[in-house]
């Protein structure tokens, strides 16, 4: 007969206001099997703890039911006080009589009733359970980070200084990301460039991190502590071992005038191209769909003229795997186009803006350019149409955020303080121009935010008109603003020479099929879910893979480095073990029985389940069985329920188990 | 005999096309038969509240308009509405008592009965361009619109507010422009189409009405319309019977016929053109049509 100790909790008033945990304590002493019983108001607090390890000494309990919260939020704190009491920890079960139960029923009576039907049957449960140990497996100490952008960056060198070797993979021909594209920077004013590229060097001369540019991510299996990651290296046409970085390739390629995507399309580059004089790394990439000698076949100036003969035009695509115990997501940020959307995207862009069609109406990163002093205009403000310098800049912000019926309903957040920014750096460069901003809200929050913006508006001399805009026309060589003052209460018209768009920020284009490929989870926007919203903002809900930057949400570039850091500290966190323990709540397989039909190998969601071949002593085969790799396998039961001949069962969860309870109802 | 109907529509025309915009109800009924499409009347309709009921009372709005898309349900098809304000209403009406089940409660008894409001509430353009297609639509033409060039003009109730109307992207239509090529004209692109025109500010406070409509009709003119197109009897009033006044105070010249969709598209369809009162709006467009050999 077993001996079960009942532990009923009151969670303050959380459960008792509506259970009548006593006569639930009551009613689980009659329970056969139950040896004790009882009711307190904490039972996570330290007295109620030091209850329930008193009581497993003084009644001999061989097994333990604690009925309170979810098992999420507790099931840690008793299994842990059971096992200091001297009791194997799987032998202590949580009923949830809280989540489950009290917060969800009204009526006290049925509510009682209920939580004592949850009591019974999972004492059935722990009757039937069994002592487990927890699985160990080894940790590759590794890391993987995905984006070279500042978060990817800031995230690689902290692993990288702490001892440990990082691949960094970048999509683009250089890292940078966005930050290298930025002209100065809020709330401070400094230069981008001045403080991101000595971060860049670094990434390039860390003698722990390998870096992998123009590449990106085609495969990732394995688990927590042991990632297999295959990685794409897109082909440079150009050997970077033998690229010196000379730049004649650059220059003397023929053709020339090519939109450069770094310079938002602003100024033209080369075929074989670097996307900017800063690069890391320095080796310039051939733009296939452009390059003469891909598409015709005649050309070959930048072969002919490179010294080193570093130009390789039969390059393939080449897949590297990595083996590594953690992964950094950091793949930023894109900005809502202001074209025309395709028809079955639920973004709806904006026809009353032109839809792109007016050449001096840019957006944020455009204007960046502008205004940076290694853009396309040496840091000079002008327009894109004619080249002259703006009299009168209207600046646009919550272009597709916070606009539902545009199919965005998020803040971008850090739209405000970089429209401030850009008002300042327009009165700064053109000292009698006149920034007028149209504004939903000011928002904000920040260290010196506040300030950086009132700043704008008081001492900068930028006007805030608080309204949206209705349309955008062309009329005499200048754009017509129409919107209105909501403050004043009137119709505005404002006759601009520039317009720039604070448009929304979006997760990176196939950041879905990314997030499909290491199996971790994405919202509605396509922006990666956190496992907690507060407790564990860097934390994916896959174990082992991490996030930063913007690629969870719109950040700025504080919050960014912020998380980047956290994200490293939880990776060097994961390999300061040799070993990692985890919950032996796995699938095993009774190969007695198993007649090999591996059915549950199709249902797998983890690929955990493999197919393993039992031999007699002279070699020959005998069967083929199932075998479930219990490093991969994530406890969910599916292989369980579909065995046609039952044998395989997660460990905690047996068919003798979930009969039981059944059963007892 | 007469040929079988293509199909089927009920008809709310709403007040102004029995009054003031009479020529957009004559000529949606020629329009409807040059076409072959049944078109009858829901009997004993009254008025749909228009503006001033919903800023008044919102109850009574409602009230009003679930009233009459019940008495519409007692004739077949669709109800077809050419009244931009009556079709905003009336959707309007559709979509609040869809969402909020208090409101219908309050409407139910306000009408004493149930709602039976669901028949689909459709514009002429959507019956024209969507329901008949435009192919179909091209096929039919008789009198080619060729050399006509029109600024489409939308106003503000057609496609607004985005949850209601249902008829095209809220801000950057194009189902009028659509319907224009198909009847052969040539829709011009210009800035002020989705502009409110002053709407029944007409009464109380024709300065702004005045301002606002000259800012359209130099628009208009200025992207080198011959006149403008419009699917709302308030709209036509005010840049028709307003047009001197408008030319008075800016010292401007517009002499822009104002049409309606129906006018337009009855006349490529090759009804007549004494068929269509042209003879009861201010800026008489015949010379114009004339000039350009359309009729």
């Amino acid at each position: 007969m077993s001996r079960i100790g009942v532990f009923v909790c009151h969670c303050g008033e959380n459960i008792s206001r509506t259970v009548d945990v006593e006569r639930v304590a009551g009613e689980a002493a009659q329970l056969p099997g139950v040896a004790y019983s009882c009711d307190y108001k904490y039972m996570c607090s330290d007295p109620g703890q030091n209850l329930l390890k008193k009581a497993l000494a003084e009644h001999n309990l061989d097994g333990v039911l604690v009925a309170a919260c979810s098992p999420r939020m507790h099931e840690k704190t008793f299994r842990k006080a059971a096992q200091s009491a001297g009791l194997n920890p799987y032998l202590c079960d949580m009923g949830n009589i809280r989540e489950h139960c009290s917060w969800v029923h009204e009526d006290r009576e049925a509510a009682t009733a209920k939580a004592s039907d949850i009591v019974k049957l999972m004492v059935e449960r722990v009757k039937r359970g069994k002592a487990l140990a927890p699985i160990t497996v080894p940790v590759t100490k590794r890391a993987l980070v995905i984006g070279g952008g500042i978060a990817g960056i800031q995230a690689a060198l902290d692993i990288a200084d702490a001892g440990k070797e990082v691949i960094l993979v970048e999509r683009e021909p250089s890292i940078g990301g966005h930050m290298a594209q930025l002209s100065e920077t809020f709330p401070t004013l400094d230069c981008s460039q001045c403080i991101m590229t000595p971060k860049m060097v670094d990434v390039a001369n860390h003698p722990n991190i390998t870096l992998y540019t123009y590449a990106e991510i085609e495969k990732v299996d394995g688990y927590i502590g042991n990632f297999q990651v295959t990685i794409r290296r897109k082909a440079r046409s150009v050997v970077e071992d033998k690229c010196t970085g000379c730049g004649v390739c650059t220059s003397k390629c023929p053709k020339k005038k090519i939109p450069n995507e770094f310079d938002q399309n602003l100024g033209m580059r080369s075929a074989i191209y670097v996307p900017f004089p800063q690069a890391v790394p320095n080796t310039p990439v051939i733009d296939r769909e452009n390059c003469t000698m891909f598409q015709s076949g005649k050309c070959g100036v930048c072969a002919k003229v490179c010294g080193p003969q570093a130009i390789d035009y039969e390059q393939q695509d080449t897949l590297v795997v990595e083996a590594v115990g953690a992964v950094v997501v950091a793949t930023g940020f894109k900005l809502y186009s202001i074209d025309r959307k395709p028809e079955e995207s639920p973004i709806k862009g904006y026809g009353e803006f032109g839809y792109g069609l007016i050449p001096d109406v840019i957006d944020g990163l455009t204007f960046e350019r502008l205004a940076s002093a290694s853009g396309p205009t040496g840091g000079k403000i002008l327009r894109p149409s004619d080249g002259k310098e703006p009299r009168q800049v209207v600046f646009i912000q919550c272009v597709g955020s916070r606009a539902r019926e545009k199919g965005i309903s998020y803040c971008s957040k850090i739209c405000c303080m970089y429209t401030a920014k850009h008002t300042m750096l327009y009165r700064h460069k053109v000292h009698d121009g006149q920034a007028y901003v149209f504004y939903m809200d000011a928002r904000t929050p920040g260290k010196g935010y506040d300030e950086f913006w009132r700043r704008a508006v008081e001492v900068e001399d930028a006007v805030y008109i608080r309204g949206m805009v209705s349309r955008l026309y062309q009329r005499d060589g200048k754009i017509v603003v129409m919107g209105s003052d909501t403050l004043v209460g009137v119709q505005v018209e404002i006759e601009a020479d520039l317009v720039v768009l604070a448009t929304a920020v979006q997760a990176q284009d196939g950041a879905d099929l990314l997030a499909q490929k290491l199996g971790i989870s994405y919202d509605k926007y396509n922006f990666y879910s956190e496992a907690h919203a507060k407790l564990k903002p860097v934390e994916c809900a896959t174990a082992g893979i991490y996030l930063a930057g913007a690629c969870q949400g719109p950040k700025d570039i504080p919050d960014t480095v912020s998380q980047a850091s956290a994200a490293a500290a939880k990776v060097i966190t994961l390999f300061s073990k040799d070993q990692l323990e985890r919950d032996p709540v796995v699938a095993k397989v009774n190969e007695k029985y198993c007649v090999g039909c591996l059915q549950c190998k199709k249902v797998c969601p983890y690929g955990a389940v493999e197919e393993k071949e039992i031999r007699d002593r002279q070699g020959n085969l005998v069967k083929v069985v199932a075998n479930v790799n219990a490093g991969v396998c994530g406890g969910c039961g599916t292989c369980q329920a579909t065995c046609p001949s039952k044998s395989v069962e997660l460990d905690g969860y047996t068919d003798e188990q979930i009969m039981a309870m059944i059963e007892a109802l | 005999m007469t040929p079988k109907k293509l199909k089927n529509y009920s008809y709310y025309p709403g007040c102004s096309l029995h009054a003031s915009g009479r020529e957009y109800d004559i000529s949606t009924r020629a329009l409807f038969k040059a076409l072959n499409i049944g078109l009858k009347e829901v009997p004993d309709w009254f008025c749909c509240g228009a503006t001033p009921a919903h800023n008044v009372d919102e109850l009574l709005s409602l009230s009003l308009c679930a009233k009459n898309l019940v008495l519409a349900e007692e004739v077949e098809g669709d109800l077809a509405v050419a009244c931009a304000a009556c079709f905003s209403r009336l959707k309007t009406t559709q979509h609040h008592l869809k969402v909020d089940d208090e409101k219908r409660a309050q409407v139910e008894k306000a009408i004493a009965g149930p709602a039976t409001i669901a028949k689909p509430v459709k514009h002429i353009l959507e019956i024209l361009v969507r329901d008949l297609g435009l192919a179909k639509l091209e096929e039919s033409v008789k009198k080619p619109l060729f050399g006509l060039k029109v600024a489409c003009y939308y106003g503000c109730l057609l496609t607004r507010p985005p949850e209601v109307p249902e008829l095209d992207d809220c801000e950057d239509p194009s189902i009028m422009e659509d319907l224009l090529r198909a009847l052969g004209a040539e829709p011009v692109s210009w800035s002020h189409r989705m502009e409110c025109c002053g709407a029944n500010f007409t009464l109380s406070r024709p300065d702004v009405v005045l301002h606002l409509s000259d800012a359209i009709l130099r628009s208009a003119q200025a992207a080198g319309a011959d006149c403008v197109m419009v699917a709302c009897p308030l709209c036509h009033g005010n840049l028709d019977i307003r047009q001197e006044a408008i030319e008075n105070r800016s010292q401007e010249k517009y002499d822009l016929p104002i049409f309606y969709i129906t006018q337009l598209a009855a006349l490529a369809m090759g009804v007549d053109d004494d068929k269509l009162g042209f003879d009861s709006v201010i800026v008489d467009p015949r010379p114009m049509l004339m000039d350009k050999e359309l009729i």
